[in-house]
This record gives structure tokens, sequence and C-alpha cells, in this order.
């Protein structure tokens, strides 16, 4: 069990950041406070609640969907910005997370901070080539895989907002999730994004997680769609050879054979429905 | 460190100890209607409405609620009378046991304050998060989709 003694409430990011900055070890940021809850170790004393700093609105920006921190996941979910985003591809996707009483309280910004390797949000976001505002004494924005991959150095740091480019109207996007039970973490779960024009894909992003490390792009496997028509043929190909690159691993969930069958199984299953949904226009 | 909230309309002011949850700050403070089943946000019974949505109360921090709108099931009622949702519960029978019921009601009062004409598929979607171990769901959500018209003034209640 956790044992916060302390809560402060900062009135500017800059303050909440030097309270976190200046006890690392002994604070926490606080926003919808799931993990904080749960899984706070007992050394943490105080949590700096983000509450009062205006993090939570959704707006589109410079051709680009800006979804502040603090946004939970019911709101997020809920936002027309949001629902128009391909044909309400990430919608669809918060739809998978938890329960709707957690939906309430999870935010969007402590998700990504939390960085679980089941994370069903981080795939989505993953291909949608989303980047993070951070504050850590200045502004500065990271793209998330770059976040994702030195969370060390990014540890005190406070995420602002997520930031998610508007894709062209001839792109789709897909998600697949294998869980044992409905509300149980990811077995394995995997996104794919692609720019399909005159019917050959122009760009393809894929990502697999839960293997059961945290979720990654799987590059060498996107260039195997650039170019080609996404046929049966070369979804089960590129699927195949998805199986073959991705690392997985045992753990008490599954095994890695049958990680990988999973793999082989969700790539094809994202590209098939990304290929046959007609771009954001047609859905 | 000493919480300051509205629970069910009454500014209240309670000590909350290290690392304490809104479930048992609640519970210390008398509202037993929400639940302690699973304290990890997988049953449900222990959920309240924080500034208007339902939550798990078992995953909110009490130093999160400091400030808040909290609504327990004794909140619900008007001056002693029923809420729709628990009059359309004890008409369509729909509680066994009772230990999910709190819980249960208040995710759709959740439900229903949005969402005042719900599907089928939207109310299961709505109480997914509320387990009952007693019922099989099928009364819950016929007690729901009744309570709705009774709130929309579609039927006598």
């Amino acid at each position: 069990m956790n044992k916060i003694r302390e809560v402060v409430h900062p009135k500017s990011v800059a303050a909440a950041w030097t309270a976190r900055r200046e006890k690392s070890d002994a604070t926490r940021y606080l926003a919808g406070g799931i993990d904080v809850t749960l899984y706070t170790p007992p050394a943490v004393s105080t949590v700096i609640d983000l509450s009062a700093l205006d993090l939570s609105s959704i707006r589109e920006e410079n051709a680009e969907l800006v979804i502040g921190a603090t946004a939970t996941m019911t709101q997020v979910r809920e936002s027309k910005a949001v629902l128009s985003l391909i044909g309400g591809f990430f919608s669809d996707v918060l739809a998978n997370v938890a329960s709707p009483l957690q939906r309430n309280l999870g935010t969007i910004g402590g998700t990504i901070a939390s960085a679980h390797p089941w994370s069903d949000v981080i795939p989505a976001l993953l291909v949608l080539d989303a980047r993070l505002a951070l504050y850590d004494g200045s502004e500065r924005t990271i793209g998330l895989a770059e976040y994702l991959d030195d969370r060390s150095s990014n540890a005190v740091a406070l995420i602002t907002a997520v930031h998610i480019p508007r894709p062209e109207s001839t792109v789709r996007a897909a998600y697949e999730t294998f869980v044992r039970t409905t509300f149980d973490v990811s077995t394995l779960n995997c996104a794919c994004l692609v720019d399909i024009v005159d019917e050959v894909c122009r760009s393809a992003r894929l990502a697999v997680g839960g293997t059961p490390a945290l979720a990654r792009r799987v590059e060498e496997i996107e260039t195997l769609l650039v170019g080609q028509r996404l046929t049966a043929g070369q979804i089960e190909r590129v699927a195949s050879a998805a199986a073959d690159a991705v690392l997985v691993r045992d753990d008490a969930r599954a095994t890695s054979a049958y990680r990988r069958q999973l793999v082989r199984v969700g790539v094809s299953r994202c590209l098939e429905r990304a290929a046959s949904a007609g771009g954001k226009d047609g859905q | 460190m000493n919480i300051s909230l509205t629970v069910n309309g009454v500014p209240r002011t309670w000590p909350a100890r290290a690392g304490e949850s809104l479930l048992d700050l609640l519970r210390r403070n008398g509202l037993m209607s929400v639940k302690k089943g699973c304290g990890s946000g997988d049953c449900g019974a222990c959920a309240v409405l924080l500034n208007g949505r339902a939550v798990n109360s078992c995953l909110v921090l009490a130093a999160r609620a400091d400030g808040a709108d909290v609504v327990t099931l004794e909140g619900v009622s008007d001056r002693g009378a029923m809420h729709p949702v628990q009059e359309a519960f004890l008409d369509a029978g729909a509680v066994q046991c009772g230990y999910c019921t709190p819980g249960m009601v208040i995710s759709a009062i959740d439900l229903l304050t949005h969402n005042p004409d719900p599907s089928e598929s939207e109310i299961r979607e709505a109480i997914s998060g509320n387990l009952c171990r007693c019922t099989g769901y099928e009364k819950q959500v016929r007690a729901i989709q009744d309570a709705a018209a009774r709130m929309r003034g579609d039927r006598d209640e």
C-alpha cells in the first residue's frame, strides 16, 4: 500500500515540475491517480495534483489534434475531434481500454507516463505518429517513440499534451488486441496505419505491444508494405514476416510461440481491416 | 491530512490517512453503500459519482478528491423518494444479494445523465465495469431501459 501523506496543488506547470524535481524519489504527479493508488512505492510521500493546471482541453491546432494530458479516456473517446480522426480509429481503441468506470478516471498523459507494456493506447499513438509536449524547465516536444526509449531521462518531465498530426483523407488505420478476459490486459496487441492511393500503399506504420515488452514500431515490416497492393497474399506474407521479426517472450500470460502466432494473426487482421476500410471518408 | 469535499450535497472536511482511498474514507465516515469488493478497480462495487462521472472509488486517492463533489447511493434519492433508477431496479427484481447494486445504480445514473435514450449495447457497456455474480445482468439491463423511459417521461413511474 502507498504511504502518501501530502498533496500539493501547484498553480502552474512550472511549479508542478519544480515540486517534482526537488524531491524526485518522494513525489509523483497525480492525474487520474489509478497507478498512483495501486502501484506507488512506499518511499513516495507526496503527490503533485495536476487538476488545477487546465491541461484537459482537446482541440484542433495547426493541422494537429492536441489532447491535453489530463483529459480522461472518456473525454478523449467522446471528443468530436477524436471521433472524426480516421473514422473514429482512436475512439474505438479507447473503447477497449478497461471499463467505463476506469476510463472516467484514467488520463491520456497518465497512461503514457505509466508506459505499461500491455497498454492499448501506446501502439495506437505510435502509428498515429504522436508527439508529446513536455515541460522540464522549458517547453519542448518529443516523439512518443523517443520518449518511450528514454524514459529514465524524462521521468521528471511533465507531459502536458499529446499532438497527433491530422492524416490525409486516404489514410486508414486498424487495431487488434488479444485478451484472456474482457478486462484483462492485452496478451498482445497491434495497430497499423496505411495510406492507400489508387490501391497502392504509399506509407505504412505498424506497432506491436504486449510482447510482453513495451510497444514498438516494426519499421522493417512497414517497408514491405510501401509501394504494394494490400492483396490477401501480400498481407499474409507481411504478417508472416512480422511474426519472424517481432521479438516475443514467455510470461505468465502466454508462451513466446503463442505470441508469435498472435503477431501473425493480429497483423493480418489489422491490415485486412485497414485495406478494406476505404479511408476516413468512407468509414 | 484534511480533505475538504462535498458529499451528497453536504460540505465535509475529513482527516484522511496516509495512502487512503476515497472508498475507505467514505466507508470510515459511514457511507456504507460504497462496497469494498476487489480494491483494484475490477468489480465496480465501490462506484461513486466523482464530479458527475462514475468512477471506482477504490482507485481514487482520497487526496485527489480534495475539493471534489462526490455522490454515493445515499445521495441519489430526493427527499426520501427513490431515484427512478432505484425504483426500476426494485420493480424489475434486478437485485439478488444486492452487493453490486449500489455501484450498478451509480453507473446507470451516469449513463442516463449523459445519454437519456441509450441502446441496449450502450447500457451493457455502461455497466460492464460492475460485476454481478448472481443474476446474469438481464434484469439490470431491463431495469435501466425502464428507468430511461421513466426519466424521459415516456411512461408512468
